[in-house]
């Protein structure tokens, strides 16, 4: 099909363990538009913006509760499509960074753990073909994946991008 | 020839302008039990694997001694949990099952 971006140029993230709600606008996830949408993500990427040290511990991760109701990309947060020929689908996936009930991490389903300082810091992952982190439909602990802090470190400002592509 | 390189995905943590991240306070939390950490002026570029039973990314450490768990039967790598070196159940067949359980 063809690949999006999920981005959002400036955000603080809301540090939070495993199985506690996230913070809308301190989190963001994509979520999968039916119970049978399939999405793969092959990058993220992290770079930081904060005035002044800022260790933070990055993990994305499947979610053991999925964002639900006025699922929205919250401020600031876009999701475009990489190539200009590239129509909607019928059943739009679900990038977000707020929810009425935002998610939870699952514990036990981290993918990617990121320890960086987002003073004068970038992390950039990329997977290759074929290796991409991937997700399907709407359940928990399938259908949804999370880009949020663990708790320690001190939160500063961030711009992301996760770049990635819905069947 | 293809070999398993053809799988490896790239990290690539900057910190050549920041003061980085302390060991003290990654592995306080106790998420990973060698995780990755780049100090002040650092920078951090590696090869990474995704997990072909559980689908987690895992960062391969150029220092590893031990051999990297392998699943002969889908010829991918796969992490060091003790229920993925079990048996071959790969994340994908589980999706497929999850499809099923929808569809039926």
């Amino acid at each position: 099909m063809a690949k999006w971006s999920f981005s959002n140029p400036t955000w603080t993230p809301t540090a939070v363990g495993d199985t506690a709600t996230m913070t809308a606008n301190g989190a963001c996830g994509i979520l999968g538009g039916s119970a049978s949408q399939f999405i793969k993500t092959m990058e993220v990427e992290i770079g930081g913006q904060a005035t002044g040290s800022s260790p933070m511990i990055f993990v994305v991760a499947r979610d053991s509760t999925v964002a639900a109701t006025s699922i929205t990309l919250g401020t600031n947060g876009k999701n475009a499509p990489l190539s200009a020929f590239t129509a909607a689908l019928a059943a739009a996936q679900v990038p977000f960074f707020s929810a009425t009930t935002m998610p939870q991490r699952a514990a036990t389903l981290h993918l990617l753990q990121l320890s960086f300082n987002a003073y004068g810091g970038l992390v950039r992952w990329l997977a290759a073909t074929g290796e991409e982190i991937t997700q399907y439909g709407t359940a928990v602990n399938v259908g949804e994946i999370s880009l949020s802090c663990f708790t320690g470190g001190t939160m500063g400002a961030i711009a992301t991008h996760l770049v990635y592509e819905p069947d | 020839m293809s070999t398993l390189r053809r799988h490896e995905g790239y990290l690539i943590i900057d910190h050549r302008e920041s003061p980085g991240v302390t060991p003290e306070l990654v592995q306080q939390r106790g998420l990973d039990p060698n995780p990755v950490i780049v100090g002040k002026n650092q920078v951090y570029e590696s090869a990474t694997v995704t997990c072909s039973h559980c689908g987690a990314v895992v960062i391969l450490s150029p220092t590893r001694q031990r051999p990297r768990h392998y699943c002969v039967k889908c010829d991918h790598y796969v992490c060091d949990k003790p229920e993925c070196g079990l048996e071959c159940n790969p994340w994908m067949k589980k999706l497929d099952e999850s499809d099923l359980l929808i569809k039926s």
